[in-house]
């Protein structure tokens, strides 16, 4: 966070800490918020989220569910984290993941290649997808300075309907349910212990999310894209080919996209299925938002959010809370961090305006 | 009793033998721990799926017992986590209603074979659940033959024609047995009848399936039973534009096209499901894995026909409709299930 000038100068909290105690004021509103609701539906808050916490956190199983949850949002909040580190908002993750995870089942279940290699080929399949699936909006965004907000939306439900179009139309599988045939065996992501679904995606996760910190840290074309995304005429006065850096910066953003999805085809689902995933992009997009664009924040928002979602599948079965309460949870975070912005704001203090609308 | 102790967790065995003893003694006069019932779907509140919550509903108010509802959205990372949260023991039984959850259920049954899990309106390869098994060619056969009859006495709304339609959405069994039911149905009431049938291919275009519908209206044909989900719902705003009529199927589809539907085959998943309770609870016909299937007998499959269509009806089609109803269920009648 360091690289975030947030702080006056006359406080004397340091600016880390700052933010910290920020974001832990938000979950701490976001949960009273939650707790008066429950309150409100006739349950009682504490045994609700004890019943939260114990599903999420209750046992070894339970905490592989949460991880196993949190593993598309650290990847998908990574995609959105690049791009909103160079100023720009690709809020078409969820496309991106769709159309990797199609192409990624698709590797699996046509070709036939060796162990390995099968795995390697069906994410670089699902990373190319997502990148392919952001070029028009990138272009657009460095040649007419098109708006990638709208545009990288509008390509979303393109990428649901045409998944959908593909899983139903064109490689049903015969008999069941709307999806593909399984991938062979030799196109398995690896799991990490047996009796979890958690998988390899957890650890390229995690490293996309450190080699990301240590790139924009550590590098001059790092430097470059958080200038580009601060300001980007001061960028291109200094010499940053910003256009250029535009489309890459999305590119990039979209393979990582493209890469959540196959990890979830190749490492959890074994086949596409229409629909598959909803929500997790976004989930991604908001984990990204809510850590400022700082990739182990992602994290940490990641494995949060994964969490309450684990957490949340026993609350439905244990009490008469529904489940979607943790999406209210969620929602009020949200609300609670983007007032924190706007008060810091008014404080006169500048450096947030990393993404524009 | 005992049989339903064994199902239950090492919680409860504990107490189980002590219970049995004492059941043994006192001939039964004891007060029963509540049947706990979980019900997973994503669709409780569609069609289908408020049908199976009313026959939930109705067994709890009948008779006390506990009741889980789990919804299970819509991301297919959940669902496996799902049923092992409920596949503990805790569960005496648990309704599953939905195709896509399928593969999770699979898995976690074949993990848990003592848990008993109830699959609403289809067969699974697995020996471990029992399946709620809907005889939709019984259900379809008296649509046949009313629609027959109806053809054959020319009555309101009903040209020279003598020909009914079937839209069905993808060929495939189950589908079929809709069309081998009311082939069967019409031939048995009017031999002259002929049934022509169309397969839309898909369950998720009502366009297509209007589209179709129309080509079969220009055709002349009066009606056209409709077993095709979303798709069928094109069959029936077709039926209303065409000023023609249609069939509604799964359950009461009359108010979705006023005027236009003449009577919907019901499969009623709330007195099946009711009925397993019951049977569960009352010791009478206890679960017990395998395809439990529903016919005309039991009242889990019948045919409505929609109230603003009674006035043309003519009497005597509604007198011969009760009797083929009525030799249906008692078997007199023999409807061949499609194979």
């Amino acid at each position: 966070m360091t690289d975030i000038p947030l702080a006056r100068p006359e406080r004397h909290v340091p600016v880390w800490a700052q933010g910290l105690i920020g974001q832990m004021l938000a979950l701490l509103i976001a949960l009273a918020g939650g707790a008066v609701i429950i309150w409100l539906v006739g349950e009682s808050p504490l045994h609700v989220y004890e019943v939260l916490l114990r599903g999420a956190l209750g046992s070894a199983e339970n905490v592989a569910g949460s991880l196993l949850q949190a593993t598309p949002i650290i990847v998908c909040g990574v995609a959105a984290c690049v791009a909103l580190r160079g100023g720009l908002f690709n809020i078409g993750v969820e496309g991106q993941l769709y159309v990797g995870g199609f192409a990624a089942a698709w590797v699996g279940f046509t070709l036939n290649l060796p162990a390995g290699l099968h795995v390697v080929v069906g994410l670089g399949a699902g990373m190319l997808a997502g990148a392919l699936w952001i070029i028009l909006p990138a272009i657009m965004r460095a040649r007419f300075n098109a708006n990638e907000v709208v545009s990288t939306i509008l390509m979303n439900y393109v990428a649901v309907l045409l998944t959908s179009y593909l899983t139903i139309a064109v490689f049903k599988r015969p008999g069941g349910w709307s999806e593909t045939a399984p991938i062979a065996q030799t196109a398995y992501l690896p799991q990490l212990m047996d009796g979890s679904r958690v998988n390899l995606g957890l650890i390229i996760g995690l490293a996309l999310a450190l080699g990301l910190y240590l790139f924009l840290r550590y590098t001059g074309a790092g430097y470059a894209v958080s200038t580009m995304g601060s300001n980007p005429k001061f960028a291109a006065y200094g010499g940053v080919r910003v256009k250029r850096n535009i489309v890459a910066v999305l590119l990039t953003s979209g393979a990582i996209g493209g890469l959540a999805g196959g990890i979830e085809t190749l490492g959890v689902h074994r086949r596409f299925m229409e629909g598959f995933a909803p929500g997790f992009g976004f989930d991604g997009v908001i984990a990204a938002l809510l850590a400022n664009g700082n990739p182990l924040g992602v994290v940490v928002a990641a494995l949060f959010f994964g969490a309450l979602r684990k957490g949340s599948l026993l609350m439905e079965v244990e009490t008469g809370a529904s489940r979607e309460i943790i999406t209210v949870i969620q929602a009020l975070i949200i609300l609670c961090v983007s007032a924190q912005i706007l008060i810091r704001r008014r404080g006169g203090i500048s450096g947030e305006k990393r993404w524009k609308f | 009793m005992t049989r339903l102790h064994s199902l239950r967790s090492a919680r409860t065995a504990l107490t189980g033998a002590a219970l049995a003893a004492a059941l043994a003694f006192s001939g039964g006069a004891w007060a029963k721990e509540p049947l706990r019932v979980a019900a997973v779907s994503g669709y409780f509140s569609q069609g289908f799926g408020v049908s199976i919550m009313q026959g939930l509903e109705k067994a709890k108010a009948d008779f006390g017992i506990d009741l889980t509802i789990v919804d299970t959205g819509n991301r297919a990372l959940d669902y496996e986590e799902q049923f092992n949260n409920l596949a503990t023991g805790d569960y005496d039984l648990i309704f599953v209603m939905g195709w896509e959850l399928v593969d999770a259920l699979q898995k976690t049954s074949d993990a848990n074979p003592e848990q008993h899990f109830i699959f609403i309106d289809g067969v699974l390869e697995s020996p471990n659940m029992t399946y709620i098994d809907f005889v939709e060619e019984e259900g379809s056969f008296l649509v046949g033959a009313l629609t027959g009859l109806l053809t054959d006495a020319g009555a309101e709304g009903f040209t020279d024609s003598k020909q009914v339609g079937f839209l069905g959405g993808r060929d495939i069994p189950v589908i079929r047995n809709f069309l081998v039911g009311m082939q069967e149905g019409v031939a048995f009431v009017a031999p002259d009848v002929t049934v022509v049938d169309v397969f839309a291919g898909t369950f998720d275009d009502p366009a297509k399936g209007s589209e179709l519908s129309m080509a079969l209206y220009d055709k002349g044909i009066d009606v056209i039973y409709q077993a095709a989900g979303p798709t069928g719902e094109g069959v029936l705003q077709a039926a209303t534009a065409a000023g023609r009529l249609a069939v509604g199927v799964d359950i009461d589809q009359c108010p979705s096209a006023p005027g236009a539907i003449l009577a919907s085959m019901l499969k009623r998943a709330d007195v099946a499901v009711y009925a397993m309770i019951k049977g569960e609870v009352d010791g009478s016909n206890p679960v017990v894995p395998g395809a439990v299937s529903v016919g005309i007998a039991s009242g889990g499959v019948e045919i409505k026909v929609c109230d603003d269509m009674l006035p043309r009806i003519p009497a005597e089609v509604m007198t011969r409709m009760e009797e083929i109803r009525a030799g249906v269920a008692s078997g007199e009648i023999a409807v061949a299930l499609n194979k």
